[in-house]
């Protein structure tokens, strides 16, 4: 019965769009208003955490080796480090290659090492974690090999480092579900709005005995189009104005990490679209409702 | 064809407007519910299409006890019901035309049905050639006759009407009646609140007189 009738609920939907073009205007306009704040803080989110993620990736477990390691050894180590959970790199630094990094980061100053007659550093591996969150707990277990002399990873640096991501991530999340509850009354606010302006019809309909989905259909499909017209219309906005944004923000910061792959902002236009159609369908179903009680 | 068994009806602000209403009218009657403003009249034609619902007692309405009524049954008795409003409730931004097949659009009537009804209609209260305008184009006893055409396009059994030559002069109210006779006499049950004297003791029809709620008196072929 509901999809026999589907065209004609959808007729009716688009005539009511013709009929009242002003007001559906004005409601897709503030909708796509709504949308677009909502995505500029999904854009600013999602490249936040990027760059923690980029921050906290730059953590990392350095293992110094003692000085009569033999090179299977060396291998030994590497191969049971790598088989620890949550390892994503290991790469060995030999004492000649520690040596020369030191000679280039002295730079001017390199006369220092003259007086040295034997290379003093020693050979490390340096290891990159999965989960920063676990690097504490790598680090200890690594600690236990044999022939290590020494695991250093920055304890203090990374703890206050993870503290603060943890932080920030929450906070983030705490405002993105107010924006987005904000968002949602906001919308149906004006879906209200509209349903409103056409109480009378939706009086007469229940009078003259439509049945309450036979009266709901044709506001719920208007809410959907007006939900989905304006999440259509913001993302192609968010879309040009995040691509400009992109290229400003790298003139002046060359090497900021930003996200520019399509494939990682698909989610922001998924989550916008999904926030417009469902609000404007739940919107519109509910304000019918409250109007079809005569 | 409507029954009323100890009918009770309390606003949420304690307003009794009906009390103890016990009444049979029987199928292609025509009955004037008449009284003063505040008597109850509306609620009484409210309880009938299950605008409202009673406090205590019952309403059988073509069998249907509409207190028991569930809510997705309302629309079915609804559809057996033609309601003419006191505020005329018609919808000023769309057509003559379109105002009576709005409602037969809303239950789902065929392009052909719609457009047979509204034009049979349309010609029997005397509107065909005004078909094309707005409402508020037409002249209050043209609105009313709109409303009557409205309410009937669908064949009701019952047709209810709130007061509907309470503004018109005495000859466009004389008018409205002879329509409302002719309806009847096709077999439509009518009541109609009203207060007008002169168009009740010229019907001589029966009259239902409330006063504070309660029915004070019930006389076939009776006057104001
Ligand atoms: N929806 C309502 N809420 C509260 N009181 C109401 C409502 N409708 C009517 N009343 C009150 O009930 C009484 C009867 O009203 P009504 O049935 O409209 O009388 P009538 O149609 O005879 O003028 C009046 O006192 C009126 O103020
Ligand atoms: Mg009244």
């Amino acid at each position: 019965m509901i999809f026999e009738n589907m065209g004609f609920y959808f007729r009716e939907a688009l005539l009511s769009f013709r009929r009242s073009t002003l007001m559906s205007m004005a409601t897709i306009l503030s909708i796509t208003t709504i949308l677009i704040i909502v995505g500029v803080f999904l854009l600013i989110s999602i490249n936040s955490s990027l760059f923690l993620k980029n921050i906290e990736s730059q953590l990392e477990i350095i293992v110094y080796l003692e000085d009569n390691i033999s090179q299977a050894e060396i291998n030994n180590l590497k191969s049971n480090i790598a088989s620890i959970d949550g390892i994503k790199e290991v790469k060995f630094v030999s004492k000649e290659e520690a040596y020369q990094r030191l000679l280039k980061d002295l730079g001017e100053q390199k006369d220092i090492l003259s007086a040295i007659e034997k290379n003093p550093l020693p050979a490390s591996l340096e290891i990159q974690v999965k989960d920063p969150k676990m690097i504490e707990q790598i680090a200890n277990r690594i600690a236990e090999f044999k022939k290590v002399e020494e695991v250093e990873y920055g304890r203090e640096i990374a703890e206050k480092l993870l503290n603060f991501t943890y932080v920030f991530r929450r906070a983030g999340m705490l405002v993105l579900a107010l924006l987005v509850f904000a968002s949602i009354l906001i919308i149906s606010n004006i879906i209200k709005i509209t349903v409103y302006a056409r109480r009378n019809e939706i009086e007469i309909m229940s009078l003259s005995g439509a049945t309450s989905w036979f009266i709901k259909w044709p506001f719920i499909i208007e809410g959907f189009l007006q939900g989905f017209i304006s999440s259509l219309f913001s993302i192609i906005i968010l879309y040009y104005f995040y691509i400009f944004a992109v290229d400003k923000v790298h003139q002046a910061i060359p090497f900021l990490p930003l996200v520019v792959d399509n494939m990682d902002l698909l989610p922001i236009g998924i989550a916008i679209v999904l926030l417009g159609s469902l609000v404007g369908i739940l919107g519109s179903m509910f304000s019918v409702g409250k109007y079809l009680n005569v | 064809m409507i029954r009323m068994f100890h009918v009770y009806k309390n606003y949420p602000n304690k307003i009794q407007a009906l009390r103890d209403i016990n009444i049979h009218i029987k199928k292609g009657e025509f009955v004037f519910l008449v009284g003063p403003t505040g008597a109850g009249k509306s609620t009484f034609l409210k309880l009938i299409y299950r605008g409202i619902v009673p406090t205590k007692g019952q309403v059988i309405v073509d069998g249907i006890n509409i207190a028991r009524l569930k809510s997705g049954y309302i629309p079915y008795l609804r559809r057996n019901i033609g309601i003419v409003f006191q505020d005329f409730k018609l919808l000023y931004n769309r057509t003559v035309y379109e105002n009576v097949s709005f409602g037969l659009k809303a239950i789902g009537a065929t392009n052909f049905e719609i457009r047979q009804q509204v034009n049979k209609v349309l010609n029997l209260v005397g509107l065909e050639h005004k078909r094309k305008i707005k409402p508020h184009l037409l002249s209050g006893g043209e609105q009313q006759k709109l409303c009557i055409a409205r309410a009937i396009a669908n064949e009701p059994l019952i047709l209810l009407t709130d007061e509907p030559t309470g503004n018109l002069d005495p000859y466009t109210s004389w008018e409205i009646m002879k329509l409302l006779f002719h309806i009847n006499i096709r077999g439509t049950t009518i009541i109609m609140a009203s207060h007008d004297k002169l168009m009740i003791d010229k019907a001589k029809k029966r009259v239902v007189r409330l006063e504070r709620g309660r029915i004070i008196e019930d006389t076939q072929r009776g006057t104001y």
